[in-house]
């Protein structure tokens, strides 16, 4: 129970025709089941990079990704999302939401076809099945993306900076929709963010990365559970502690690289 | 009514824009009807007047007349057919092949590699230069036509949606094989629906460019169809007969440019 998702010792390199950048070096950590894990880490050092080789899209250089204690063999056990909703302009919503299941052939499948009817209709958005994207305000659209991620059933979910193509107000609102999601669902997240804020409000831990090549340099916990939505936790008077704390812990990094 | 009583609600100052809107594309509409009568009525002034040789230049007069003699006696009908007819089988496989080609280098980086400097001189080479291989090789008849009308296209066609189908965001990539989309499907699910926009242009870049491979191809070797009446009418000093086959095929591909906008339209919506 307590090491859901294991990262054992991974560390990956790019390989550039003038040169060889060490991006990972050694990176270990492990997420608990229905625990909610962001990534935060000054930019350029490889967030993303985890996100991928977790996934399966990146092969580690050295080290492991372990799933209950296994290798990951099957890509539907993780479902990813990105910056953007990436939604397809060309098909309706529900078309976008059963994209994964048509790439699976699960198309005929009574039960997962139901599960996405409920997800639709239990976050809004069965009545907009037969619109297109592009009728659909950008906190609707990341729904429908969420909702798409979650019909082949993931053991993990990826998001990849999923709020930061959003104004500020909507990021908010959507912040709390996404989380309410995921917490319905019971879902196993890791986060990549650069927004503390963001990263404290969603979070039940924060893992801080060092400059490249990134270690992990710093693990908080954040005990703001209690508190339902993450714009509630804003309030929280643990809220500016928690992030003086992990903000003194970035900035180090930055000053280090002025040197 | 209903109509009516909404623009009853516009402010005044709408009203007012509206208006300004509406005069706008009037004026703009006027001023292109006014030049082509401009130019239709000189040129028929200063050659009824001889001022201009009608022989040299023939007139809209003569033009009109040549046109309705033709179409009488069905010859003009016949040639329209013919040069119809190697256009569009010209157009339709040189989409059909380039996008082919395209997808075939989308799929190999390797292959990609290997050609591409062999697409570089293929593009530009003055495809031209390759008649009288053409008429060696398919013979001298509506085949080296086509095939010429095909040469012309073909290289932008590939070029272009080559490019499209390489612009595809990698996230939206990345998202398909997260999913485990095998390569095939991210082909058909999202390379090609993608990349519609390009080729909707590349099929109004192609209506233009099968006109000119035709033509071409009928100077070179053709019996029949618009591009011989051009260039019969060129050596015979017929004048009027050139001139009225180039209206003809002024109109013919503008037809076509406004089919394939049409068909753009009626896909885009759904």
């Amino acid at each position: 129970m307590d090491d859901y998702l294991q990262i054992k010792n991974v560390s990956l390199s790019y390989h550039t025709k003038d040169k060889e950048v060490l991006a990972l070096d050694g990176i270990n950590f492990s997420v608990k089941k229905n625990e909610y894990l962001s990534i935060v880490g000054p930019s350029g050092c490889g967030k993303t990079t985890i996100l991928s080789l977790i996934a399966g899209l990146l092969k580690p250089s050295t080290g492991e990704v372990l799933l209950e204690n296994e290798p990951i063999k099957n890509k539907n056990l993780i479902g990813y999302m990105f910056q953007r909703d990436h939604l397809f302009e060309w098909r309706t919503i529900y078309k976008n939401v059963i994209l994964g299941l048509e790439l699976n052939k699960k198309t005929k499948d009574k039960e997962s076809l139901e599960r996405v009817d409920d997800l639709l209709k239990k976050y809004g958005l069965y009545e907009f099945k037969n619109s297109y994207p592009y009728q659909l305000s950008g906190g609707m659209r990341q729904r429908a993306a969420l909702i798409r991620t979650l019909a082949l059933q993931p053991k993990i979910l990826l998001l990849d900076e999923p709020f930061s193509a959003l104004d500020y107000q909507t990021k908010l609102s959507v912040c709390d929709d996404v989380h309410q999601i995921i917490t319905n669902e019971k879902q196993t997240v890791i986060a990549v963010t650069h927004d503390i804020s963001e990263a404290i409000s969603m979070s039940d831990r924060i893992v801080v990365l060092s400059n490249r090549p990134s270690k992990v340099k710093y693990i908080q916990d954040i005990n703001l559970q209690d508190i339902k939505t993450p714009l509630k936790r804003r309030e929280s008077t643990l809220f500016p502690k928690y992030f003086d704390v992990i903000w003194k812990e970035l900035s180090n990094e930055k000053k280090e690289e002025v040197k | 009514m209903k109509k009516k009583r909404k623009l009853n609600n516009y402010s005044i100052e709408h009203k007012k824009y509206l208006k300004k809107i509406k005069i706008d594309k009037t004026t703009t509409k006027i001023a292109q009807i006014v030049i082509f009568v401009a130019i239709v009525c000189l040129w028929e002034l200063l050659t009824a007047t001889k001022i201009l040789d009608p022989f040299f230049l023939s007139s809209p007069s003569r033009i009109f007349s040549t046109l309705v003699e033709t179409f009488k006696n069905g010859n003009m009908l016949y040639h329209i057919g013919v040069t119809l007819y190697e256009t569009i089988v010209g157009f339709a496989l040189a989409t059909f092949i380039g996008t082919f080609i395209a997808i075939l280098l989308w799929w190999s980086n390797k292959l990609r590699d290997i050609l591409d400097p062999y697409i570089v001189v293929l593009n530009a080479l003055p495809k031209i230069a390759l008649g009288p291989v053409i008429i060696i090789w398919v013979g001298a008849g509506t085949s080296a036509i086509i095939t010429m009308c095909i040469l012309i296209c073909i290289v932008i066609t590939t070029l272009s949606m080559l490019s499209a189908f390489l612009s595809c965001d990698k996230d939206k990539i990345a998202l398909m094989q997260s999913m485990g989309a095998k390569k095939i499907q991210i082909l058909f699910k999202l390379i090609i629906p993608n990349s519609f926009a390009e080729f909707v242009s590349v099929l109004k870049i192609n209506v233009g460019m099968s006109w000119v491979g035709t033509i071409m191809g009928e100077y070179l070797v053709s019996k029949a169809g618009l591009g011989y009446l051009i260039v019969y009418g060129g050596q015979v000093f017929k004048l009027d007969l050139v001139m009225a086959s180039t209206v003809v095929l002024c109109f013919l591909a503008c037809l076509m440019y406004i089919l394939v906008g049409i068909l753009e339209r009626k896909v885009r919506r759904h």
